[in-house]
Order: C-alpha cells, then structure tokens, then sequence
C-alpha cells in the first residue's frame, strides 16, 4: 500500500513538472495556433543559464528564474519579430512555422553544443539528493519545489488571462482574430507578448528543473515529446488540460517505470496519446474541434 | 491544355545522372551522390503522402528503421537475401502505415495533431528498438555480417554498385509518383482541394491511404539501401527524429506536392551539409548543423513554396509587370 501511495506521490510530483514544462507550449498553440518545435530546445537552453548562474555566480536556480524570464521573454520577442512573423498568415503557415521552428531547435541544440561540448553536466544545489519525508512518503525536495512553482506559475498565468485587461485581449485573440482585430485589439502585438510569455515561462521551467535533471546538448528532444504530449492529452490551448495531462504521463510513467522499463513506460504514454489523438483529437478537456 | 514535359525532363536527367557514373570521381564525391540520391528517393516517397495530402508526417524514420532492421534482422539471423528482406520490410512498413493511417484519415487528424502522431509513432518505434535489446543490439546498434561483392546478397566493396541502384530506385519513385498524380489517384486533385475533389466523386480516403502505404513501402526500402550502404544503423540514427526532419526538409525546401520538388530539394541541400560537415565539422563540432538549421530557417521564410515556385515567382512578376504596361498603354489611348 505505502509503495502505491509512494508511486502515486512521484507521479504526481513528476506530473507537475510536466505540466510545468507544457505551459508554454500550449499557451502559444492556443492562441497563434502554431506549434513550436524548438520548444525543448528553449528548455535546454534555460537548464544550462541556470546552470551557469549557478556554477559562475552562485545565484540559486530558484532565484535566477528572476534573471532567466525577462531574458527569455525578450528572447521569445526577437525569434517571433525575425522568424515566426514573415511566415503567418498564408497558406503553408502550418506547415512552414513547424519546419522553421524544428531548424531553429537545431540551431539551439548545435550552438549549445559548440559552446558546452556534449558533456553532461549536473548541478548540486542545496537541494540535490535532499528529500522530505512526510507521512512515511519520500518527497524529493527539487521536484516538491518545482511542482509549488508550478500552481504558483498556474494560478498567476490564470489571474493573468481571466482578470486583466490584456488578459482579455488575449483571450479574445484566441477565440476570434477578426472580430478582435475589429474591437481594436492589436492582434500583431498580443502575438508577440504570448509568444514572448510563452518563452518566458519555458524559461523558467528550465531553470526549476535544473537541478534534478542532467543536461546535455539534445535533452530538448526527450522533454519535447512529453510536452507535446501532455498538451495534446490535455488539449491544445486548452490551460486546465496541461494541468490535468502532465499528471497523467507523470503517473503512467512512475507505474509503468516500476512495473516495466523506462523505455515501456514512454511507449505507454505515446500509446495513450495516439489513442487519444485518433478518438478525441480536441483533447480532454478541450471544447469542441479545434482542427 | 499544354503538353506535359515530365517525361522529357525526367529522362534527360536520368541520363545525365546515369554518365556520372563513367566519371573518374573521388571516393568522397561519389559517397555525396549516393547519398543526395539517397535523400532523393526518401524524399519522393515522403512526398507521395506528404506533400499530396497536405498532411506533414515528422515520423517517417519509423518506416525507414522499419525496412532497415526486418532486412538487417532477416540477413543476420536466417541469412535470408537483403533483396528478399527488402520487400518483407516494405510489407512490413505498410502494416505500421496502415495502422496510423487508416484511423487517421478515417477520423480526420489533421494539421499539427497529425504532425504530432507521426512524431509519437516514431518515438515508439524507436523505444521497441532499444526496448527489444537482445534482437537489435539495442542503443549500441547492429552491424551488418560482412560478405564480399555478391550482387545476389546486396553487399559490394566499392561504391559504383551502390550508385546505380539508388539511381535506379529514385528513378522508379519519381516515376510512380509522376504517373499516380496524372492517373486514377487523383493526388493532384486531393492536393489541390480534398472537399472538392470529394464533392466530384473522388474517393478521398482511399486515394490517400493507398498513397500512404506506397510511401511507407518506398521509403522502407530506403531503409534497407541505407544499412546496406553503411553497414551499421543504431536506433538513434536511423529511427531519430533528425533523420525524420530531414526527409521532410528535402521536400519542403525543394516543393511540396511536386514530381521533382525532392529531388531539387535534395541536389541543394544534401551536397551543402555534407560539404559543410567535411570543413567544418573536425574543427568545431556542431558548427556545421547551426548553419545548416540558418539556411534552413532562410529558405523557409523567404521561398515559403520551395524551390520550385520560382518559375511561378517570375511569371507573376512578369505578368504583373507586362500588366502595368498595358494599362498604361490604354491610359495613353
């Protein structure tokens, strides 16, 4: 029972990363309807800022999320202005806007290996290898941290688009870009300010999980899968869902990687997904087709 | 209607890639055209599904590792011929395209949800492999049992063998394809618009599940051409997502949807990385594949249809051009 109840805990701990990690994902699919490739590629990126700031300047990761968002945010407004604007609006968008932002994922993954070789580098914090126990339950002390950064960074993005103004707008801008562009909403900036919002948040997924992961040049890869399948399980652009399918993958694979292997454990959640895909393409907590 | 050149251009370019082979090339020049021509073929039958049905597969390696490890497996294992082998892992890939397939167009996954499915099946692909250690080698990779030259079990000693039977793949591909876009599959059609094309009586699903199983089937036999070039494939390469991108770059850089789109696509791009991977990839590890992700990144933003949209570029340009002159002729009437 106590190693249900421990699974159950690491799972939902793990889940909470996960969705951490899709936020950003999502909120860009959800209101540009493009997918960005290069998603883990920006988590890699940040993963190594905060490694550096740490190792270089002895700023802990969970403070130098104040220095990695605002860098990202500002990254996140370059990429949209140079590379993601001239492709909008016509009619291979779809297509071209992934094909584009897959080679800019190769652009990270070889400039981070050109400048930090394909060493794999880990960080000890404070908080490596530390654990509370709670109830005769494990927790790990990084992962217990990131999952409280995670409904924190979910309960302001959600005060943020519910009960502001420009959270208005965006929302507005997600369900209908004519009709607001025709109430006088700036359709070009709130693009730039969720794409920039959404880089932002990567970063600072990435540099809340640096601590417990190792990183190297191509780690991008691994968390771009599961990002996208946690917002696909979810729904694309649908916020509660990132939520809810984060913890799914992150339970199915703490089971599935205690009763099978780590590689059965990934088939498993690509299995779910697929399924999903085929029967709900919309997600589950999606509200009608999106396609 | 005007005459279709296809078959002029395609015969003359065969032609001229067939006398290549008399040339006194280096080693290395030759290793680049077998594999452009490599990449030429893989990208025709990414293509076929692809760039027909408007539906971006990033998986297409799942089907690749597919050819190569049922023929690799079957070689090793039962000595079976890679020739034999070769078909078998077609068939093989197939099954797996019709098992994605079919429910996808049946229940309509379109856009980025497609694009994502093909991702996943490739991660699954490429987990089984490393999951199924003790028959595939598992991360390590499996190499191929060495034999000397014998045209009966695919395996030569120099690189000349190679060159004509890709050549002549790739040939057989583009031919397909040229001949399945005029003829009763109505690619061209579905790619023009899929809701009309099934408003005229075009039966939409079928025409491209039987487009999909044929670029499944070719591009598996890709695979099994790649591990009898090189002899060795480990999951990572051959079943990674890199190797996915690529084919779909070839395409889209070169035209989409077209007969030689991924051909020219190929010629430009593959000869270009290679290139830059010899001067620069020793010296700085990685510097080659970041400017290849720029000019990459380049091409898409300002040759959004791929290369072979610039003859339409022009003729707008000049029709636009040509047009500006009448009106002012009729102004000055």
């Amino acid at each position: 029972m106590d190693l249900v109840l421990q699974i159950i805990i690491s799972g939902l701990l793990l889940g909470g990363i996960y969705a951490l990690i899709s936020i950003g994902l999502n909120i860009i699919f959800g209101v540009i309807k493009i997918v960005n490739l290069a998603h883990g590629d920006f988590l890699m990126m940040a993963m190594y800022a905060a490694f550096f700031l740490f190792t270089l300047k002895g700023i802990d990761p969970f403070v130098g999320v104040f220095i990695i968002f605002p860098a990202f945010v500002l990254l996140g407004v370059f990429i949209f202005r140079v590379m993601i604007k001239p492709l909008l609006g016509t009619a291979e968008t779809e297509v071209n806007t992934i094909i584009a932002t897959a080679g800019l994922g190769f652009v990270l993954q070889n400039l981070a290996l050109m400048l930090w070789k394909s060493d794999i580098r880990a960080m000890e914090t404070s908080m490596t290898g530390q654990s509370y126990e709670f109830f005769g339950i494990m927790l790990s002390s990084g992962r217990t941290w990131a999952f409280i950064v995670c409904l924190i960074v979910a309960l302001l993005l959600y005060y943020v688009l519910m009960y502001t103004k420009i959270g208005t707008h965006i929302r507005a801008v997600s369900q209908d870009t004519d009709a607001a562009t025709l109430m006088g909403i700036n359709v070009d900036k709130i693009y730039t300010l969720t794409f920039a919002i959404g880089i932002g948040l990567v970063g600072v997924a990435g540099a809340i999980i640096a601590p417990t992961y190792n990183m190297y040049p191509t780690i991008g890869l691994y968390f771009n899968t599961m990002a996208f399948i946690i917002v696909v399980l979810g729904g694309l652009g649908s916020f509660t869902g990132a939520l809810i399918g984060g913890l799914i993958i992150g339970l199915v694979e703490a089971f599935a990687g205690v009763l099978a292997s780590a590689e059965l454990a990934q088939v498993f959640s690509l299995l779910i997904f697929l399924v999903i895909l085929f029967i709900r393409p919309e997600g589950i907590m999606g509200k009608g087709a999106r396609v | 209607m005007k005459p279709d050149k296809t078959p002029l251009i395609l015969g003359i370019l065969a032609v001229a890639l067939a006398l290549v082979y008399f040339l006194p090339l280096q080693i290395y020049v030759r290793h680049i055209l077998i594999l452009t021509l490599l990449y030429a073929f893989l990208g025709t039958g990414w293509n076929l599904m692809c760039g027909y049905a408007g539906r971006l597969s990033l998986g297409h390696s799942a089907f690749v590792a597919v050819g190569a490890y049922t023929s690799l497996l079957l070689f090793a294992n039962f000595g079976i011929t890679p020739w034999i082998g070769m078909l078998a892992g077609g068939v093989f890939a197939v099954i797996v395209m019709l098992l994605i397939a079919y429910p996808s167009f049946r229940f309509g996954v379109k856009g980025p949800y497609f694009t994502l499915g093909s991702i996943a099946l490739a991660e699954i692909v490429h987990n089984l492999l490393i999951y199924f250690r003790e028959y595939t080698g598992g991360s390590l990779g499996m190499s191929l049992p060495y034999q000397p030259t014998s045209l009966a079990l695919f395996q030569f000693d120099g690189k000349e063998p190679y060159y004509i039977i890709i050549l002549v793949f790739w040939l057989a591909a583009v031919f397909l394809t040229w001949k399945m876009e005029r003829t009763r599959y109505y690619l061209e059609a579905i790619r023009e618009d899929d809701d009309a094309a099934a408003a005229l009586g075009i039966s939409v699903n079928k025409n491209l599940i039987i487009a999909a199983c044929i670029s499944a089937f070719l591009v598996a036999i890709g695979g099994t051409f790649y591990v009898q070039y090189y002899r060795y494939i480990d999951p990572y390469s051959i079943a990674g997502f890199t190797l996915s991108l690529n084919i779909a770059l070839v395409v889209v850089i070169g035209g989409s949807g077209t007969i030689l789109g991924p051909t020219i696509g190929s010629f430009l791009i593959i000869p270009i990385t290679e290139i830059l991977r010899m001067s620069l990839g020793a010296s700085m590890p990685g510097l080659h594949l970041f400017l290849y992700g720029i000019l990459l990144i380049l091409c898409i933003i300002f040759l959004p249809k791929g290369i072979t949209s610039i003859p339409g570029i022009m003729r707008a340009k000049k029709a636009k051009k040509d047009n500006q002159l009448n009106q002012g002729a009729e102004g000055v009437l």
